[in-house]
């Protein structure tokens, strides 16, 4: 830095800039310093937290001294190095806080887990969730306050920024605003309140790129004020989705998840039933029993039709108010729209108060109005969908208050903007351009995990400390008191938003700690707080904190707006084509907002459907791409609003006729070394009018090709390739209708056509526990879930692109995606296809056929029947992986773990090996869990529970798709779904009896609905 | 006493030499001198020539039962070698099969046997012929270095009991008229 | 020396099929001293031919590129190759089998042609088991170093070691550590022991002391007494009925890596015999390709005649039929068994994405030979070179056609994938080539290429001087020698 320049800018800080301290930060934190390298100071602080984790144990931490943190298990009397603890905390995403449980090892957290208290996860935990661990590990963070002015950066300190702020906020809040994220913190809001108060010329705007404010709005318009819709599934026998997908993105995904799989097992009386019509496919979609491929712009008018049938033909009563609702049929599509409306219509109707209608949140508010009254006129309200009141009634909606803030600026109004998180810059609407607006600003502070684009051009950057560095709290989406404890020191010195806002307020208590007690002390009851306070921090949720729903009634005034808003859509809805396709933006699964772009288990997580990684692409369906002369894997240049882009296009079936879909979140250019340039920003092109579908792209093919890493074979193959495995899928992944199923439970065997297995030699017997897993295919959602659990639980390594294109990707447990179509066509005749999903492991053969192949005996059968793999024996002659009929083993063809940096090491789980070249690896069923409660169970010489030991995958499923145990006990859950008439083991035609079993996939399509292709192919075996 | 001295003076010698240049000649002439009855004697020729060993009377080797019983070692160490390792030191189970099969260990132990065998014919050859015998003292003879060429020779040594300088020299002069040539024992 | 017509060209013409008129296996006015002659002064000349230096300088280069590639493949990882899942294998093991297939010609011409009395053999046996040596050895190059972890490759062999683990003898790959190297070793056994008299030739003729020495050494003091060649011949004999059924086995082991597998289009029980085809196919092809420059370069017309080469062109005739016949067997199979994966695997060869590999294969190995049905291509030396290099390419390639499209394609459509080399494996596979040549071109310059011995052994000359008997030269000489005197 320029130190000469330094006092004649800086009066207030002149003397600052030449007391020792000062120098000696500059010295310590110079920007070309050794990244990965931890400050000394750090690895002290968090043997520290190790010593507050002990606190009970009546040590006391050398900081903190009041500051208790209670593990979940147990209340550790004399803690052992070594023995890992569990500490229940949450992460909050988009205004939800997400309950969770920690492991930690030594004052190290090393994997989250679902919280079985919380509502929203009921102990499961979404990949996302699961993968911000890497991320408070990430060598990348921000670590250092940083000054702007005229161009030149000054390193600060928190200090400074107090005595700074201070100086800049002390008035009445004269040209201050805060642009805060949605946040469903109680400390926030209090703190906010205070703020206000004491700053009244103050403004607090609220914004987050992905929200569900049109739902939000929606009710307002149909019940007169905002609420929150909580849909209910485990009753639901209909479930019509319209481009809304519940088993991905709402904030209660794993609770719905959970639902929907009950609702959808044989053994319940639910017998759901789903149907969606979207445009793109969505892991809602992939579960349908009846999927409509409609242009997003369509789904308003497809809502019309419903009502109008439902009227009309099943005379189903509307509110007066609405009644105008049933006059609007919108302009009818082609058959196979009308003919889904029909069904749907038919069975709504015929399921009063068991159905449910979702809109997703890219709706128009006028759509989720209507839906709302649809469900209030077919009594599903209160049964199947309830209603809570917002808890920010008065907040406008974040595209509203992103706009005004602008405006302000815009009008020289903000002088100070506080930004709490959140990178506008890089994620507000592109017509705001904010990025020149916030220079503008005089002074902007940016509180953020990393550098980001906003901290680039905002005068003041501030570190944020990660969830699981800070104290905190939030709400459940249904409005459960939820803690944040913090597992460890903050790494990199940051602070969290509440803390940032006590010093702008300038009145303590300044430590997150005090602020979340002092918060909770006003909602808690008069009785023992500190008991109180140390049972919710031990449960991480206060029970029963939940808000009461209320009971909705439609607002004519609101309706009739409503009305308007469908009319108008319906005029836009026409059906887009080739001149003017539909670009749909969706939020994606991986790095949700673009905040997660620099985290590599997110960036190499395969899509769900088009299983790409470290990318996003333009989504066509085959027949668009002919039409709109598009080869797949070819770069085209998309415009709209004035912004061009250029990215890769993948053609999938499934994807409604000229509708275009892009993931957004992409194209990062500050978001660090691993999220830096992949894939394309599409922020470039979302506008406040358009913020979700963009009705007439410039679509341009470019020629140039562009090789996506894709982890799976691309549905469009050779056709001799595409004929095969549209033979086999019928057989690897069994598919019954429920009704075919009840009526004969062994239709799914009918499929077995191999003689009996009989081996040359005298079968082994296998005696004691015998371990085994089974996977309903009925209940995975392909969520991916299972995936993050096991790279974290197994210290799996991040490849990269390059590898992951040269098929060296290594995860140990893949998500198997199958189109199914109709095998008499062609490659290119596709257009429409089912998805089945296949989550796919280690099957541990009992006759592995790896095992006899492999020279050294690197890997051989325990006995309890695991098919081990001995990592300090393997030569790596990768003879096994050749020999292995599912191809689950994985090779480390480099040593991937060489430039790993010290702080991304200390996420590694201490039970597992970590894998250097040359090395074969593969699934274990998780052996060092089994090995720790086999442990535990001799310690105390008891027989080991069944369900004691879940793996990774099975711990974290949503849908509880997974089970674990043992075979030789016969009343154990696994024995029991090994007996199930779905039960069938893949390629069990090569005797090699894995020790995983599937139980088959059960569709519940409306009489004389098309049944699925591939359907009962049972004699895809003899055919070539 | 006699026969003594006679001894002495030709403690020397190691024995005589005599070259051919046609395969017949050399046949009939090793035919006379076996039927003399010398023992310790030799035919000398740069390759095979069939129906000289009739010819000289050589006995069957017994190489072929040396190599046989190679064999039988080597094919037993190769099933004990399978089965010891992976059957009796350190069992695992593989691919649920048994421990000691031998089908399994058929490979392995053919190929042992053939190891075995194959080292012991060419070391019993060796063994059984002298060799290497880097120094021998027909190499002092010039002529002999045609012995690996195109010319064919009979040695008779000294050390043989029928040998008696003069007679065995007249007996040799009477089978060819090339000259028979003294070769000196090394000292 | 028997009848000769003495006009230039057709004198060397020994490839009549009059059964009158037993063809003679040495041609030209030759007796015992001009083949040593001939042979030797290969050895003896002072420099060896331009051509010489010119083909060391660049396979000695290449041998350097191999041993550069294999450090950087030692010092990167596996992942320097095209290698992936599901394609574990690739140019590595391809190479492997290729140069073991060329190892089977030598033994196989100097132990089975030697047990059934093809006394033609003894001009090119020499020659050929050279060649085997070399190419073992290249082949022995690529399972070390195929291995994720090279340093620990020794655990392969059944060493007392710390961790008091024993290999899996289970495992096809064992076999073939066994097969492989008893293979090697019996191998330069036989070689070597057949050259003790030639180098006692070599010896007895030095000039420098040098040469008197070191050829002295590696003949073992053989003084070609003929009660040393009665267990000699009885030694030779035996090696050749072990040697026999070990050059079928070890191919038939080597196809047992893929056949014990369960993988479709590896699982497949007529790998061992259409292996030890293929690679009796290929060894014959190498053998061409090198002797006829060979027998140009050093004059050895009169020696290695046209008839030898004819003879070979006919052995890769028969042998590329049963390689053509095991293709079709394959499918055959697939198709009568009626198993999905099996049937496609075979599709997916001839019309997947590997199809132009299984094209190049079957040209170049099942219809290139059928040229050899006519004598004109046979006993024509440039037609004759350039069909056996292209038969080389097609065992080259029938290999990538096994090892890479089976695997790129097995069971789960979901973990298909399509294998590409890296320029470390091709430039690995060409440095393979090199250190094959320096060898080669090493032996040819230091050792008798020739087996003078024997080949003396089959001459007019060898026999009783006879009426009847002229000309006869291939007829008599029956190694036991049973024959009695009278």
């Amino acid at each position: 830095m320029n130190r000469e320049s330094g006092p004649r800018y800086w009066r207030s800080l002149d003397e600052l800039a030449r007391t020792p301290e000062f120098q000696e930060a500059v010295q310590r934190e110079f920007p070309d310093d050794e990244w990965d390298r931890l400050p000394p100071a750090t690895r002290r602080q968090f043997l520290k937290v190790m010593g507050a984790s002990m606190a009970f144990a009546g040590l006391t931490a050398c900081r903190w001294p009041a500051e208790k943190i209670v593990p979940f298990a147990h209340r550790p009397d004399g803690r052992t190095p070594g023995v890992p603890e569990r500490f229940a905390t949450s992460m909050e995403l988009g205004g939800a806080a997400l309950g969770m449980v920690v492991t930690s090892y030594d004052g190290r957290p090393i994997k989250a887990e679902g919280n079985s208290l919380h509502p929203d996860s009921l102990g499961a935990l979404t990949a996302i969730a699961q993968a911000d661990i890497l991320q408070l590990y990430d060598p990348e963070r921000s670590r250092r306050l940083l000054y702007r002015e005229s161009g030149q950066e000054f390193v600060k300190s928190w200090e400074d920024f107090t005595i700074f702020v201070g100086e800049r906020c002390a008035h009445d809040g004269e040209g201050i605003s805060v642009l805060a994220e949605a946040s469903s913190s109680p400390a926030v809001s209090r703190l906010r309140d205070r703020f206000l108060a004491a700053r009244p010329q103050a403004r607090w705007y609220e914004y987050e790129p992905i929200s569900r404010d049109n739902e939000r709005e929606g009710t307002r318009l149909a019940f007169g004020k905002a609420l929150r819709v909580h849909p209910h599934l485990e009753g639901a026998r209909v479930v019509a989705c319209l481009d809304a997908d519940p088993l991905f993105d709402h904030p209660a995904t794993l609770r719905l998840a959970r639902e929907t799989a009950g609702a959808r097992s044989p053994e319940s009386e639910t017998r759901s039933r789903l149907y969606v019509g979207e445009s793109t496919y969505s892991l809602t979609g992939a579960r349908a029993d009846h999927r409509l491929a409609v242009a997003s712009g369509r789904v308003p008018s497809l809502l019309a039709q419903v009502a109008h049938l439902l009227a009309a033909a099943h005379s189903i009563e509307l509110p007066d108010a609405a009644a105008g609702f049933a006059g609007i049929a919108g302009s009818p599509g082609d058959e196979r729209e009308a003919r889904f409306v029909e069904m749907l219509a038919a069975d709504l109707a015929a399921h009063h108060g068991s159905g449910v209608i979702l809109v997703g949140p890219r709706q128009a508010p006028a759509v989720h109005a209507l839906a709302a009254v649809l469900n209030q006129a077919l009594g599903n309200a209160g049964t199947t969908v309830t209603y809570t009141a917002d808890p920010e009634p008065e907040r406008p909606s974040h595209m509203a208050a992103i706009t005004e803030l602008a405006a302000r600026i815009r009008a020289d109004e903000v002088q100070n903007l506080v930004i709490l998180g959140g990178n506008p810059v890089y994620n507000a609407p592109a017509d705001l351009r904010f990025g020149e607006l916030l220079e503008k600003v005089r002074y902007s502070f940016h509180l953020s995990l990393y550098e980001d684009e906003t901290s680039k051009l905002s005068t003041w950057h501030l570190p944020a400390a990660h969830g699981l560095e800070a104290w905190g709290d939030g709400r459940a989406w249904d409005g459960t008191y939820t803690l944040r404890q913090p597992l460890i020191e903050p790494l990199y010195g940051g602070r969290t938003a509440i803390e940032v806002l006590a010093l702008v307020l300038g009145e303590a208590p300044f430590s997150g700690h005090e602020i979340v007690r002092a918060v909770m002390r006003e909602s808690a009851p008069a009785v023992d707080f500190e008991e109180f306070w140390r049972r919710a921090l031990r449960d991480g949720v206060v029970q029963g904190s939940a808000w009461d729903a209320v009971e909705p009634i439609p607002d004519p005034s609101g309706l009739t707006v409503a009305l308007d808003g469908m009319r108008i859509l319906l005029e836009a809805g026409s059906p887009p084509n080739a001149q003017r396709p539909e670009l749909v933006l969706v939020v994606d699964a991986r790095v949700h907002d673009g905040r997660f772009a620099n985290n590599g288990w997110l960036q190499e997580l395969p899509d769900a459907i088009t299983k790409i990684t470290w990318d996003n692409a333009l989504l066509v369906s085959p027949s668009t791409a002919r039409e709109m002369g598009i080869a797949d894997g070819e770069i085209v240049e998309v415009e709209a609003n004035g912004a061009s882009v250029e990215l890769p296009a993948c053609v999938v079936p499934g994807q409604a006729r000229f509708s275009l879909t892009v993931a957004l979140g992409y194209g990062r250019t500050a978001a660090g070394q691993v999220g830096n340039g992949v894939g394309a920003d599409l922020y470039r092109m979302r506008t406040t009018g358009a913020p979700h579908q963009l009705s007439q792209p410039k679509v341009r093919p470019t020629g140039r090709r562009y090789r996506l890493a894709v982890t799976q074979d691309h549905f469009a193959i050779d056709t001799i390739g595409f004929n095969a495995r549209n033979l086999r899928v019928a057989d690897l992944v069994r598919e019954a209708t429920l009704d075919a199923y009840l009526a004969d439970p062994e239709i799914i065997h009918h499929h077995d056509h191999h003689p009996p297995l009989i081996s040359l030699w005298k079968d082994q017997v296998f005696e004691g526990e015998q371990w085994g897993m089974s996977i309903d295919l009925s209940s995975c959602i392909g969520c991916n879930a299972c995936i993050v659990a096991c790279q974290a639980e197994n210290n799996i390594p991040v490849v990269g692109r390059e590898q992951v294109l040269n098929q060296r990707e290594m995860h140990w447990i893949r998500l198997d995606r199958y189109f199914k179509t109709d095998p008499s066509l062609a490659p290119d005749e596709v257009e429409d296809a089912e998805v089945v999903f296949q989550p796919m492991t280690c099957v541990q053969c009992e006759n592995a056929p790896c095992e006899q192949v492999c020279p050294v005996a690197a890997t051989q059968h325990t006995t309890d029947g695991l098919n081990a793999m001995v990592y300090n024996r393997c030569i790596g002659t990768r003879y096994c992986s050749n020999n292995c009929p599912f191809k689950v083993r994985r090779f480390n063809f480099f040593n991937y773990h060489k430039d790993l940096k010290d702080t991304t090491q200390m996420q590694f789980n201490p039970e597992v090996t970590v894998r250097s070249r040359g090395v074969m690896e593969k699934c274990t069923f998780c052996v060092q869990r089994i090995q720790a409660v086999r442990i535990a169970a001799s310690n105390d010489n008891r027989p080991i529970a069944d369900g004691e030991i879940t793996p990774a995958c099975a711990q974290t499923c949503p849908s509880q798709a997974i089970r674990f145990g043992n075979l030789n006990d016969p009343s154990s859950e696994v024995s029991r779904l090994r007996e199930d008439p779905r039960s069938y083991a893949t390629l069990a035609e090569l005797n090699i009896r894995p020790r995983l079993h599937y139980l088959a996939r059960l569709k519940n399509p409306a009489e004389g609905a098309p049944t699925s292709f591939g359907e009962g192919d049972a004699h895809g075996k003899e055919s070539v | 006493m006699q026969s003594s001295e006679s001894a002495r003076e030709e403690a020397a010698l190691y024995g005589y030499l005599i070259e051919f240049d046609k395969v017949d000649e050399l046949l009939a002439a090793a035919a006379k001198v076996r039927d003399a009855g010398f023992t310790r004697w030799d035919a000398h020729t740069p390759f095979v020539i069939h129906g000289l060993d009739a010819a000289m009377g050589v006995k069957k080797t017994v190489l072929p039962y040396i190599v046989f019983l190679a064999g039988l070692t080597g094919a037993a160490a190769g099933i004990l070698l399978q089965w010891f390792t992976n059957a009796f030191d350190y069992p695992f189970l593989i691919s649920g099969k048994p421990l000691f099969s031998l089908p399994a260990n058929i490979p392995v132990a053919f190929e042992t046997t053939i190891l075995f065998a194959a080292i012991s014919a060419l070391v019993g050859m060796f063994a059984l012929n002298g060799l290497p015998q880097l120094f021998h003292p027909l190499f002092r003879n010039r002529s002999f270095k045609r012995a690996t060429d195109d010319r064919f020779f009979i040695s008779i040594e000294a050390a043989d009991p029928l040998f008696d300088a003069t007679t065995t020299r007249r007996l040799l002069e009477s089978i060819s008229d090339q000259p028979v040539e003294k070769i000196e024992e090394g000292e | 020396m028997s009848t000769t017509t003495i006009d230039g060209m057709s004198y060397l013409d020994n490839t009549g099929d009059d059964p009158r008129e037993r063809a003679r296996l040495i041609v030209g006015d030759n007796d015992f001293a001009s083949i040593t002659n001939t042979v030797c002064g290969v050895v003896e000349r002072p420099k060896p031919p331009k051509i010489w230096w010119v083909i060391f300088a660049i396979s000695s280069s290449l041998t350097l590129v191999l041993l550069a590639m294999i450090a950087y493949l030692v010092t990167n990882g596996i992942g320097v190759w095209g290698l992936q899942i599901p394609v574990g294998w690739g140019y590595a093991i391809v190479n492997f089998v290729f140069w073991v297939g060329i190892g089977h010609a030598g033994t196989l011409i100097s132990a089975i042609l030697f047990l059934l009395r093809q006394r033609w053999r003894t001009s090119i046996n020499r020659f050929a088991e050279g060649m085997t040596i070399f190419a073992v050895i290249c082949a022995g190059v690529f399972p070390g170093i195929h291995v994720g972890r090279i340093w620990f490759a020794y655990w392969l062999a059944p060493i007392p070691n710390q961790m008091s683990m024993w290999p899996n003898f289970r495992s096809p790959l064992l076999w073939d550590v066994f097969a492989v190297g008893t293979y090697a070793t019996v191998s330069l056994l036989f070689w070597y022991m057949g050259m003790i008299p030639d180098l006692a030739t070599l010896r007895d003729r030095a000039k420098t002391k040098v040469r008197w020495f070191f050829y002295g050494v590696l003949s073992l003091g053989w003084r070609s007494s003929n009660r040393h060649w009665h267990r000699f011949e009885m030694a030779y004999l035996l090696l050749a009925a072990l040697a026999t059924p070990l050059v079928l086995s070890v191919h038939s082991v080597v196809s047992f890596d893929f056949a014990v597998s369960i993988m479709p289009g590896w699982h497949t029980t007529i790998f061992p015999p259409y292996f030890v085809a293929g690679a009796i196919f290929s060894g014959f092809a190498m053998v061409v390709t090198l002797v006829i420059p060979t027998r140009k370069i050093f004059g050895l017309e009169e020696i290695i005649t046209l008839r030898h080469l004819e003879n070979m062109a006919k052995i890769m005739l028969a042998t590329a039929m049963m390689v053509g016949l095991a293709y079709s067997t394959e499918f055959f199979m697939a198709w009568y068994s009626g198993n999905q994966y099996e049937a496609f695997t075979f599709m997916n060869r001839a019309f997947g994405p590997y199809a132009w590999a299984y094209w190049t294969m079957v040209t170049c190995n099942v219809l290139v030979p059928q040229l050899f049905w006519f004598k004109k291509l046979r006993t024509n030396i440039v037609a004759l070179w350039i069909a056996s290099v292209l038969i080389n390419v097609g065992m080259w390639f029938e290999r990538f056609v096994i090892v890479v499209s089976s695997l790129s394609r097995d069971y789960l459509p979901t973990s298909w994938g399509y294998y590409r080399p890296s320029i470390v494996d091709i430039l690995t596979f060409l440095g393979s080539f090199g250190l094959f040549f320096t060898l080669f071109l090493l032996f040819v310059r230091f050792l008798p290429i020739v087996g003078m011995a024997e080949v003396k052994g089959v001459m007019p000359q060898a026999h009783l001087d006879r009426p009847g008997h002229r000309g006869h030269g291939d007829y008599h000489g029956d190694i036991a020698g049973t024959e009695v005197v009278s």
